[in-house]
């Protein structure tokens, strides 16, 4: 868990590889995935701890995907980012595990200090 | 309230016609009148017409009943409501009056007050309808307004996040960085803007040259 990695859900490829660009510039390593069900199946090979997750994905929605990855991994720490915001209530993704919920466009100096708050949140549990 | 709503009045007595309008103007309506079927389908059929119809059954030519199931089988804009005015007062009459796309239905002889009760209900069914669909419009204005606004902040995080990473590659002081600058600020206000347009929750306009436009930050405060 040393290894800074987050694992990113957008069906669009260009903000994937933004989001990509971004956060391996600040030295974090990044895998992504364009559905629910593609993040589900990388998921059950390998475990992320930070997560960004789009809401209005095809098939399966983000908020969905949430739940089930916060059954399997319940100390996850997974954002929101969506582009649709009056569709998915806040509340709902709180309760969904969400910790942050982000709206597009979103600046990126936001979502790096989110991943950032997140590691370091991870490191304190691992002190404990 | 009523002091605009027009009123049409179809009636072949002129007796009964003037008579008719002249109460019904003094109780603040807008009357026209009609001295026959074809004259007040016509007037029916103007780009504003009146939403409210008091038509006579007995006319030569095209009478009251036949007057309704025409209008009724017609696609129309706005909601109109008919009164089938008639000495038939048999309830198989007021039946058939009323199948064949009346609202309502005064028998002869009525008197003003029952007259005036009856329009006064017309009004209000008119109201409620109106309401009504303002309501259904101003939701399919919303929906779409969040359905455009959804498609709109897919690319303008992709334009928004690139024109950020540029920036903070950029040399402070570079003309090249504050050309960026200027970019991303625009692209900010597109982006403040398509937030506000999803909290729009009401209808609120403001005159812009010579129509009006929804007023988006007075609309989403």
């Amino acid at each position: 868990m040393s290894e800074k990695r987050i694992l990113v859900v957008d069906d669009e490829k260009l903000i994937l590889d933004l989001y990509s660009q971004v956060f391996s510039g600040a030295g974090y390593e990044v895998t992504t995935a364009e559905s629910a069900e593609e993040a589900l199946e990388i998921f059950r090979k390998e475990q992320f701890w930070v997560l960004f997750l789009d809401l209005n994905l095809p098939g399966m929605n983000g908020v969905d995907l949430c739940r089930q990855i916060r059954k399997q991994h319940p100390m996850a720490i997974p954002y929101a980012v969506t582009g649709y915001a009056s569709l998915f209530e806040l509340s709902d993704c709180r309760e969904a595990g969400f910790e942050d919920y982000f709206t597009k466009p979103a600046s990126l100096s936001d979502l790096l200090e989110a991943a950032e708050y997140a590691f370091k949140k991870l490191a304190r549990w691992r002190k404990r | 309230m009523n002091t605009n709503m027009k009123i049409l009045i179809a009636e072949d007595d002129m007796t009964s016609r003037a008579m008719l309008q002249a109460v019904l103007a003094k109780w603040g309506y807008d009357v026209s009148a009609a001295s026959d079927g074809e004259q007040a389908w016509a007037a029916l059929q103007e780009p504003t017409p009146p939403g409210l119809a008091v038509l006579d059954w007995e006319m030569p030519g095209l009478d009251g009943a036949e007057l309704c199931r025409r209008l009724r089988a017609q696609e129309r804009k706005e909601p109109l409501y008919l009164i089938l005015l008639t000495s038939r007062g048999a309830p198989e009459d007021i039946v058939r009056g009323l199948e064949a796309g009346a609202d309502d239905y005064i028998a002869k002889p009525y008197d003003n007050a029952e007259l005036k009760a009856r329009v006064d209900v017309g009004r209000r069914m008119l109201m409620l309808q109106n309401e009504m669909r303002e309501r259904e419009k101003l939701q399919g204005v919303l929906e779409m307004a969040g359905a455009v606004c959804h498609e709109l902040n897919q690319p303008l995080q992709i334009v928004s996040g690139f024109s950020e990473m540029l920036l903070l590659d950029a040399d402070a002081g570079d003309k090249n960085s504050e050309t960026l600058k200027t970019i991303k600020e625009g692209i900010d206000r597109i982006g403040e803007l398509t937030r506000r347009i999803m909290k729009i929750t009401r209808y609120q306009a403001k005159p812009y040259l010579k129509g009006r436009i929804v007023d988006i930050h007075q609309a989403s405060e």
